[in-house]
């Protein structure tokens, strides 16, 4: 199990990569969803492990939506505020299935390697 | 980032599209009330629900920033954020502030100014259809130029050569003007057909001049420049075709140039440029055609994609071809080809550089001092860097911070500055030697705007760099701890780094001075041959049939003698064809009866005074053998010749010349003349040129009279010039009468460009050593102001002033030892870029050196002066007290 701690900070490229994913997997699951709906998502199906720094998530959704991935509009949320609601595009589909081969494809590859006698500490 | 993330962001950092924080804020609101409503739902009272919100959803502060560093450009808002910050930074220090505006105004502003000059004069490239292929073309001077052309042999280039695109003849011509009753002497050229077509410019009203045009026996048409055009013309469009007079010659007006048209620089003691033009009007049959006759200047436009290195190639084969052929009108020598550009300009070229390489030592001190100023405040301003930095401000940001601050104080140096160098160019313009061109075109404009900002910034990021790098290096825990006396060492060994450079670089600049100081000092010391006190000249010009004759020109020389003679406070008056440092030239061979050389062109070209019998005494030259002219040599009496002292010994050696037979010029033609005397040496142009070898003969044998010399009873020669025109306007108002000036002043002009650099380098260095010495006294002044309290034990335990003083001494003596030292090894290194502009003083003059290095030495120790007092007042109950 992962457990992640975003930080403000630039060095975490990896990590940053991978927010971009389970932001894109989101919105692809569940359809268009506003800031607070994505972060409750990540909250639940981390089991509450991972505890996203709301500085993190919003630069993200503009990251996101400048890269042409997904793209946002106000609408009326399910209690009837005004919301900003995110959705994926169609150059962020591809984004997704693009990040999700490169994960697999590098996961396999730490499996492995934590996997071999050797790599145990 | 991607292409597509870089549009959005530049489109997010300027306004268009952008997504308002409000718009953030909203979202950020929903998200605060959903959570709020959860947790509300959890079972809490709305109180603590709201809290709770607000922890989850964490600073929303340090989320609007972070979403605006990826909405904008990276840098660009931070960047914005710092300027506010440092513009309030700068505004709460106040004195700092003004200090640093100030010493960063001198050095950008003297840097300003000097470049708008150099730009003018050396960097802007000439206004012609490619500047670029344009050369001159000549014999290679002692100097390196290329030296005056023949038609004939330029006839024959431009048959054999393949480099260039044309070669084009120009001579300077003094025409005298008449419109509506006044005479006025213009400053003109004589061009070939081709001149303005090998510069690529045309007439802005009417035609160029053409094959047709440039005929020995038709010469008769003129091109005007706008200047005149506006000034005696009336700016009338229907002057082209009208037909005017000039030495008795009628010419038709066939044009006007554009206002834009910059005439090439030719005459050397004269800012006027042509006003008119002319064509050449040769061709090889007449008498200025003979191959040894060299009086034009020879311009060319190389074929593109040649250079000037191989045309100078081509050309020294195609002169040794015509020496093989023509051995007696060739000398021996290699040809120049030299771009326009450097031609023109190769004589300043040094001097401007030199002057360029000082303001930029006066900028590097004024960098040093307010680096070091910045290093001071930064120990006060530590608490409120710590504070940043434990806020989470990295050490890129507070070094960024810190260099905005000084990029910021360098940009206000550079607006003072620019407004300075605006004010200094006009008296830049008027202290600068006629001999710098283009003058006229000194403007503050784009390029040296650019320029400047340029220098602003690199100053900025100089000074600002050692101190924001030493505040980025401080432990800002170390700094909230420990109380002041914190890394005071650290910063005042880099301050006092800074005193010492700032002492050496005004080391080398005093040098500098000093070597000027030196060199003019020395040609005041000359002795040009002649007594230039007391005496006026003036040049007139006689043209036009009135005198045709010999007969007509020596009467009217005589008239004009009697009437200047019989002027009161004359005491002396002679006429000449040219005198010492009158800016003219006219050499000749000279030849002895029965030594003739085997080849003529060879000889040395001898200068040739014609003048009237008084001439000598009047000039103050002394005879030193032999006899003076006299009334009996008159054009019917033997030809006669007095010859110099240094034609003596390089013809004659050891032999005496008086006696001898001579010819001028042609060895085959003309009467025989007897050498009657020698004359002692006189410099012609130059004070710290050996002098030339000269020749004398009695106008009234060989009249061309165009100088007038009066010896004037008081000192200050020009008191009779007015005087001195009017008796010659009313000889014959036709003849013009021009350039009036004492020969002092003439002899000052020659030595113009050097006062010019002196008196630049002088005040450079003055600035340099004020600059220097406030630096060091700022570092010994704050030395003293953190020992206070040692001082003060030291002083209840019994010190006496002289220990004191003596440990005030010790903070700045060394320093002061250390810039002296490098100083003197920086100047021995750089005065040697001043070798060309310096006379009879070495360019690492011990004397000099030592002096400069006394004066300053002086100058450091009156920059402890107000610090050791006040370590002097010090009382020790209070020092001890404080804190």
């Amino acid at each position: 199990m992962l457990l992640l701690t975003f930080h403000m900070s630039k060095k975490t490229d990896v990590l940053q990569g991978t927010l971009d994913l389970m932001v894109l997997k989101t919105l692809d699951t569940m359809g268009p969803q506003h800031g607070y709906g994505i972060a409750q998502r990540l909250l639940q199906v981390s089991e509450r492990l991972l505890q996203l720094n709301q500085g993190t998530l919003y630069p993200a959704l503009l990251r996101l939506e400048q890269r042409g991935w997904i793209t946002s509009k106000w609408g009326t949320s399910e209690n009837n505020r005004k919301a900003r609601f995110y959705s994926l595009t169609r150059a962020g589909r591809k984004q997704l299935q693009r990040e999700a081969d490169d994960w697999q494809r590098m996961a396999g590859i730490i499996s492995r390697l934590l996997g071999e006698p050797d790599g145990q500490p | 980032m991607t292409a597509r993330e870089l549009l959005a962001r530049i489109a997010g950092a300027f306004g268009a599209g952008r997504r308002r924080d409000a718009d953030l804020r909203r979202e950020l609101a929903f998200h605060a009330a959903m959570l709020e409503t959860r947790h509300r739902e959890g079972g809490r009272d709305a109180e603590s629900a709201r809290r709770a919100a607000r922890l989850e959803l964490g600073g929303s502060a340090q989320i609007a920033e972070a979403w605006r560093d990826q909405r904008g450009l990276p840098g660009l808002d931070t960047l914005r954020q710092d300027i506010r910050d440092g513009l309030r930074a700068l505004r709460r220090a106040p004195g700092f502030t003004v200090a640093a505006l100030a010493t960063l105004a001198i050095g950008i502003g003297a840097n300003t100014a000097i470049f708008t000059v150099v730009d003018a004069v050396l960097l802007r490239p000439l206004p012609y259809v490619e500047p670029d292929r344009l050369v001159t073309v000549g014999d290679r001077t002692a100097a390196g130029f290329s030296s005056n052309v023949g038609f004939a042999t330029v006839a024959d280039w431009r048959q054999r050569s393949r480099s260039f695109e044309s070669l084009a003849l120009m001579r300077g011509w003094g025409p005298t003007l008449v419109v509506d009753g006044e005479a006025e002497l213009v400053p003109a050229a004589r061009v070939s057909w081709n001149y303005f077509d090998m510069l690529g410019v045309r007439p802005a009203l009417g035609r160029g001049f053409t094959a047709d045009d440039d005929r020995s026996a038709s010469w008769q048409v003129l091109l005007l420049s706008d200047r005149l055009w506006r000034r005696r013309f009336n700016a009338d469009p229907a002057v082209v075709g009208r037909t005017i007079v000039m030495n008795d010659r009628a010419f038709r007006i066939v044009g006007v140039m554009p206002a834009a048209y910059e005439p090439l620089a030719e005459q050397r003691y004269e800012r006027l440029s042509a006003e008119l033009w002319a064509p050449l009007g040769y061709d090889l049959s007449g008498p200025s055609s003979c191959r040894s006759c060299q009086h034009l200047r020879g311009f060319a436009r190389l074929k593109p994609n040649t250079t000037a290195a191989a045309a100078a190639e081509e050309m020294q084969v195609i002169r040794e071809q015509m020496r093989r052929e023509h051995p007696a009108d060739y000398e021996t020598g290699t040809i120049a080809v030299i771009p326009l550009a450097r031609a023109l300009t190769g004589q300043v070229q040094a001097a401007l550089y030199v002057l360029l390489g000082a303001v930029a030592f006066v900028l590097l001190i004024a960098c040093a001092n307010v680096a070091s100023l910045q290093l001071a405040r930064s120990v006060a301003r530590r608490r409120e860097l710590a504070l940043r930095a434990a806020l989470g401000a990295g050490r890129t940001r507070i070094v960024r911070l810190l260099l905005t601050e000084s990029v910021l104080l360098s940009a206000g140096g550079a607006i003072a500055g620019v407004a300075l160098a605006a004010s200094a160019i006009h008296g830049l313009a008027a202290l600068a030697p006629v001999s710098l061109p283009r003058l006229d075109h000194v403007s503050v404009d784009a390029r040296v705007l650019a320029f400047t900002a340029l220098v602003a910034m690199a100053t900025g990021v100089v000074f600002g760099l050692v101190p924001a790098l030493h505040a980025g290096r401080a432990d800002p825990r170390a700094t909230l701890v420990i109380d002041s006396r914190g890394s005071v060492g650290v910063r005042s060994r880099a301050r006092s780094t800074l005193v010492v450079v700032d002492l050496a670089l005004a080391l080398v600049l005093l040098a500098g001075a000093g070597l000027m100081l030196r060199t003019v000092d020395a040609l005041t010391r000359v002795t040009p041959g002649f007594d230039a006190r007391q005496l006026l000249s003036f040049q007139f010009s006689l043209g036009g049939k009135a005198y045709a004759t010999n007969e007509q020109v020596v009467a009217y020389e005589q008239r004009t003698l009697e009437a200047l003679a019989a002027l009161p406070g004359v005491e002396r008056v002679a006429l000449a064809g040219q005198i010492p440092f009158g800016g003219n030239y006219d050499c000749s061979a000279l030849h002895v009866k029965g030594r003739m050389k085997p080849n003529a062109a060879d000889d040395p070209c001898i200068e040739r005074y014609g003048v009237t019998p008084g001439y000598l005494q009047t000039m103050g030259i002394p005879l030193r053998g032999g006899r003076d002219f006299t009334g009996d040599d008159r054009a019917a009496a033997p030809a006669v010749l007095i010859v110099s002292e240094s034609t003596a010994r390089l013809i004659w050696g050891h032999d005496s010349p008086i006696g001898s037979q001579v010819r001028i010029g042609n060895a085959e033609r003309g009467p025989w003349i007897t050498v009657v005397g020698v004359a002692g040496d006189v410099n012609h142009a130059d004070l710290t040129e050996p002098p030339r070898a000269a020749m004398y003969n009695p106008q009234a044998q060989r009249p061309d009279a165009s100088v007038a010399v009066l010896k004037t009873a008081t000192a200050d020669a020009t008191a009779v010039a007015a005087a001195a025109r009017r008796v010659v306007r009313d000889i014959d108002p036709s003849v013009p009468v021009y350039q009036v000036a004492s020969l002092a002043s003439l002899i000052g002009e020659s030595g113009a460009q050097r006062r010019f650099v002196t008196r630049l380098l002088a005040g450079f260095a003055a600035v340099a050593v004020l600059l220097a010495a406030l630096g060091l006294y700022g570092v010994v002044s704050y030395g003293v102001a953190q020992r206070t309290r040692e001082v003060g034990v030291r002083i209840a335990l019994g010190a006496q002033r002289g220990d004191v003083s003596r440990l005030v001494l010790r903070s700045g003596v060394p320093l002061v030892a250390a810039g002296l030292a490098a100083g003197t090894a920086a100047a021995l290194v750089t005065t040697r870029y001043l070798g060309s502009l310096l006379y009879g003083v070495s360019p690492v003059d011990p004397a000099t050196l030592l002096s400069s290095a006394v004066l300053l030495a002086g100058v450091a120790l009156l920059a402890h002066w107000i610090p050791m007092r006040r370590a002097l007042r010090i009382d020790p109950v209070r020092a001890l007290q404080a804190d």
